[in-house]
């Protein structure tokens, strides 16, 4: 009986207590919970970057400027972004991109066999930054212990070409890559963007973009279509001239 | 007798200590360069005009016989243990401030050798021979740290007397402050009371110390206390909580400094998570080692600011590789125990945090994690991205260690502005090969292309083989572009053309020819 009652009240007690935590936890705003995208990006994650999310991105040409664009937005607006196990990645495009140089972080390999594995290094980039982005192989039990993590330190995990051996919540893939080389250099590559995934993701989005535009940057080509197939006001064209290739 | 608040101190000073370092003595023009300025001259450079604050390129319209150096704090600190080890023969208790100068309590030494003058001369005799007499030893007594070492630095005062620091600071430029104590914050400080006026000690010192606390916070407080002769924290004998002392263990004995500093690191960032539980912060930390012969090793090293992991952890470093380098005294067999003991604890009075920016939580989170990466990996592990000039895809940009920069700042870019002609032009390519594949370029008869002397193709690209895998049609091709990079240096020339190819199933590489072999230089991924 004695039990029991102790139980009730234990019970009420925490009933009591999860609504104190309900009231003390600081309210979380939509924005707050998902970090930006490039615009060039914005239709294919409409959402943005979710924290705790994974996305991962299919090997192809331009997949590896695409898996860095992602974090481009984020970078800019104060996060600190990482690039773990990925020694080939050329630093001067990856901040043509605009990745910020001051918040990158940059982890080329453990340097021997012997030294702590990409689970550890992971784990410890995951607490430190905001957007990892990984070009380890990593085992799949590994990539499942570093999920629950991610989500706790409220990162982004983006899987480089090929690398993420999990389904991801996004996955982006590339099609159609085509080069324009008019003054005898090539200047930039008009690719296609696939998007798909879980949850909000599963529909599947499309997007043309530059990657990379002329000046190095990622910068959607959709404008361009849409102003060849009904004229704009001027103030738009213009803008649009800005921003095509 | 000494001024209430303050030590009787000593202060030995070596002029130049970054160019005596580098084994130059003071007859022989050089230049020590840091960021293309000039951080030290010799004192015959100086004589040629060359100053601190030069560019390099000045420094050497002054000076063309300068030999330029480049700044390396960890060879500056190892230079100077002998003249530590030298000075702790005749007076105990020595403290490292910064490499080329150290701070000794001068009551005990003083007594011994039956004044202050006599002390005086004893050290600076002492430093000079550990020198081999090649440079110039500036010894000061005063009260404080801060008075002493400007004594030092003037040659025609060795001994402040007693009590008479405050008068014999007060007329004296405000700017000495920033030569004494040269921090960022200091100098920033020094600076804007210029402007507001106070270009003395003096007209510091005569402002009520709590105004310039209120003002300018913990530093403003501080600054009142040198300005009136006294030591920059008030002696608050506190008894050092033996908890506070970190120590490891080495079995087996380490033989390589690497190890030891290795741990100095990790033992470095417990210290400083230990002490900021407590809200304390350390200026004064013995470093000291053991060895499997039962030979003990400990120095001071101090600072006014108070010393962060990283600096603790660098200071450990120095002070062993000082250690393993200087003849005598060095350790005879593997090290068994390092141990970091604080010396001189104090409230840590924090920080205020910029209005606009400054130092945020991610910043914070984000060195935290480099610093746990770096114990985890070794220190050179995490590195940040630095803008570069340069012709070829990876030289636009290169990496420097986390540890070597201030994180969340921008690093200074390297010579980008510079024309480099035949640079390659926008965009980059994302992915750069570390070990460049071969690649085989055809023309449509099957001939291998090639680029003349005069830099144009022998045929028209048809179709590229990488590393071995089938051959795929060429779309578009750009170039070529002949490189010749370093022709006046027979070792490190390079020659080479670069090509531009689209392939047909979409990959865009940048192609190199070097010595009759097209190598995959980087990928447009």
């Amino acid at each position: 009986m004695a039990v029991t009652e102790a139980a009730l009240r234990t019970g009420a007690d925490h009933a009591a207590l999860a609504a104190v935590v309900a009231r003390s936890t600081p309210t979380t705003l939509a924005g707050e919970r998902a970090f930006p995208v490039v615009p060039a990006l914005s239709t294919l994650l409409p959402g943005g970057l979710r924290r705790g999310s994974v996305v991962s991105v299919d090997g192809g040409p331009g997949a590896t400027s695409l898996a860095l664009a992602l974090a481009v937005a984020a970078s800019a607006e104060g996060s600190w972004v990482a690039v773990a196990g990925a020694p080939s990645i050329g630093l001067a495009a990856a901040l043509d991109l605009g990745l910020v140089a001051e918040r990158l972080l940059l982890v080329p390999s453990t340097a021997t066999g012997a030294g702590p594995g990409p689970a550890t290094v992971l784990a410890a980039l995951v607490d430190a930054v905001d957007v990892v982005l990984v070009g380890h192989r990593l085992a799949p039990a590994d990539a499942r212990r570093l999920l629950p993590r991610a989500r706790e330190r409220g990162a982004v995990v983006i899987g480089l070409p090929g690398r993420w051996p999990l389904a991801a919540d996004a996955r982006l893939s590339l099609t159609g890559p085509s080069w324009e080389a008019p003054s005898c250099r090539l200047s930039a590559r008009r690719v296609t963007v696939v998007a798909s995934g879980r949850g909000a993701a599963a529909r599947e989005r499309r997007a043309s973009v530059w990657l990379p535009a002329a000046d190095g940057t990622i910068q959607s080509a959709a404008l361009a279509e849409l102003g060849a197939r009904a004229p704009l006001p001027p103030a738009l064209v213009h803008r649009e001239r800005g921003e095509g290739a | 007798m000494t001024a209430a608040g303050s030590t009787r101190t000593l202060v030995v000073w070596v002029a130049d200590w970054p160019v005596m370092a580098a084994g130059i003595g003071p007859e022989e023009p050089a230049v020590v360069v840091h960021a293309n300025r000039v951080v030290a001259c010799s004192a015959a450079a100086r004589a040629d005009g060359v100053r601190r604050g030069l560019r390099r390129r000045e420094a050497q319209a002054c000076c063309p016989a300068a030999v330029l150096l480049a700044a390396d704090a960890d060879r500056d600190a190892r230079a100077f243990e002998p003249v530590a080890a030298g000075v702790e023969a005749v007076a105990p208790r020595v403290e490292v401030v910064r490499p080329g100068t150290l701070a000794v309590p001068s009551r005990g030494p003083s007594r011994y050798f039956g004044g202050d003058e006599e002390a005086a001369d004893r050290v600076r005799g002492a430093a000079a021979a550990a020198l081999g007499g090649r440079a110039h030893v500036g010894v000061g007594v005063a009260d404080g740290l801060v008075s002493a070492l400007l004594a030092a630095r003037t040659p025609t005062i060795d001994v402040v007397p007693p009590g008479g620091s405050a008068a014999w600071l007060a007329p004296q430029s405000i700017d000495n402050l920033a030569r004494a104590m040269p921090e960022v914050a200091v100098l920033e400080l020094v600076g804007l009371l210029k402007r507001l006026g106070l270009r003395t000690f003096g007209a510091v010192a005569s402002l009520p110390a709590a105004d310039l606390a209120g003002r300018f916070g913990p530093l403003g407080a501080t600054v009142s206390r040198l300005a009136r002769g006294l030591d920059e924290h008030p002696l608050r004998p506190r008894p050092i909580p033996p908890e506070l002392v970190v120590a490891a263990e080495l079995d087996p004995p380490a033989e390589q400094v690497e190890q030891v500093a290795f741990l100095a690191r990790a033992l470095a960032v417990e210290l400083g998570e230990r002490l900021s539980v407590r809200g304390l912060v350390c200026t004064r930390i013995a470093i000291e080692v053991e060895t499997e012969h039962g030979e003990t090793l400990s120095r001071l090293w101090r600072h006014e600011g108070g010393l962060g992991a990283a600096q603790l952890a660098d200071r450990a470093r120095w002070q062993l590789y000082g250690w393993l380098q200087a003849g005598v005294g060095a350790p005879t067999v593997g090290i068994t125990l390092l141990r970091l003991a604080p010396d001189q604890v104090v409230p840590d009075e924090g920080r205020q945090l910029g209005f606009w920016g400054g130092v945020r939580a991610a910043d914070e989170r984000a060195a935290r994690g480099v610093a746990r990466l770096q114990g985890l990996l070794g220190p050179d592990a995490v590195l940040v991205p630095q803008r570069r000039g340069g012709r070829g895809p990876g030289d636009q940009a290169g990496l420097v260690p986390a540890h070597a920069v201030t994180l969340g700042s921008p690093v200074a870019a390297l010579d980008a502005n510079r024309p480099w002609p035949g640079r390659l032009p926008a965009p980059t390519p994302v992915l750069v090969h570390g070990k460049a594949p071969v690649a085989t370029l055809v023309d449509s008869a099957d001939q291998p292309v090639r680029v003349t002397g005069r830099g144009l193709l022998t045929g028209e690209p048809a179709s590229v083989a990488v590393a071995g895998s089938p051959p795929v049609a060429v779309v578009t091709w750009c170039g070529p572009w002949p490189v010749d990079e370093r022709w006046w240096d027979t070792a490190a020339r390079r020659r080479r053309a670069r090509l531009q190819v689209a392939l047909a199933d979409g990959t865009a590489h940048l192609l190199a020819l070097e010595s009759g072999r097209w190598t995959v230089e980087a990928t447009y991924d």
